[in-house]
């Protein structure tokens, strides 16, 4: 199972900037009746580096709850440092056997180090 | 446009219904970089137990966003947006996004917000935190 020792550990923050081009491709894929706006959910398309020790089973994993929080307007053109961190992890025997549950939150700041948002992802892993 | 001294707790959001199919999220999976098989091969999201093939948990999340900022007035910005994912989503569902302003905290209006697929199941709930921006976009 994945290692409680991972909780606290941070990726190195990677500089992204806010491309017309990925906004346009993002909006017309969910099919926003407006592809110059950048959608709220577009950051969590950017990129925040890797959480060494970190490995995610692709099999089973579950995207249970997802929170956004937004301090400043995101637009076309910004840039945005973004690093990500293991908030916690803990485990649950339910009904589909032992679950982890991973609880991921991705920081953006701006070049001035402010913070632009905070995106918390739970994901669930499922033993087997 | 809505005018913001008008809305009060219990107006509702006019609702946003979406259908979606296989093709979108292949589109998503290209948009996003999430191209995790469950996503976009119906063998392997039969051989893992799903049955086939679910939306991404961020596309559903996507049309509530989708919905919101519909019904942002230029003087709004969303300053939180929440979901919880509960039921699995599948191309030719028809999901019906609603939501309805809860509460009035200062200069915040706090939603919840729902979604239910063809059946009346809810497939996502949550809440979303609308407020009025302040000078430039600090809030």
């Amino acid at each position: 199972m994945i290692n409680k020792d991972l909780i606290g550990r941070e990726s190195e923050p990677v500089i992204n900037r806010i491309e017309a081009e990925s906004v346009r491709r993002f909006a017309e894929a969910i099919d926003a009746p407006n592809v110059e706006d950048v959608p709220p959910t577009f950051v969590m398309t950017l990129r925040s580096g890797i959480i060494p020790g970190l490995e995610l089973p692709e099999k089973g994993l579950i995207h249970a709850r997802q929170q956004f929080t937004y301090y400043q307007q995101i637009a076309i053109g910004d840039v945005v440092s973004c690093t990500r961190r293991i908030a916690d992890i803990f485990e649950r025997r339910g009904g589909l056997g032992l679950m982890t549950f991973v609880v991921q939150e991705m920081t953006g700041r701006n070049i001035a180090g402010d913070l632009v948002f905070t995106a918390t992802s739970t994901l669930i892993a499922r033993e087997g | 446009m809505n005018s913001q001294k008008m809305l009060k707790v219990g107006d509702r959001i006019p609702s946003h219904k979406w259908i979606p199919t296989e093709l979108q999220l292949r589109q998503y999976a290209e948009a996003s970089g999430d191209y995790n098989p469950i996503h976009l091969d119906d063998k392997y999201a039969e051989q893992v137990g799903l049955g086939g093939v679910i939306a991404h948990g961020m596309l559903i999340m996507a049309q509530m966003g989708i919905m919101l900022t519909d019904w942002l007035q230029e003087n709004e910005q969303i300053s939180k947006f929440e979901l919880k994912f509960k039921k699995m989503v599948r191309p030719g569902d028809t999901i019906l996004c609603v939501g309805q302003i809860k509460e009035k905290l200062g200069n915040t209006f706090l939603y919840e917000l729902g979604a239910q697929n063809q059946e009346g199941i809810e497939v996502v709930s949550g809440t979303a935190s609308i407020t009025i921006k302040q000078e430039k976009s600090d809030f």
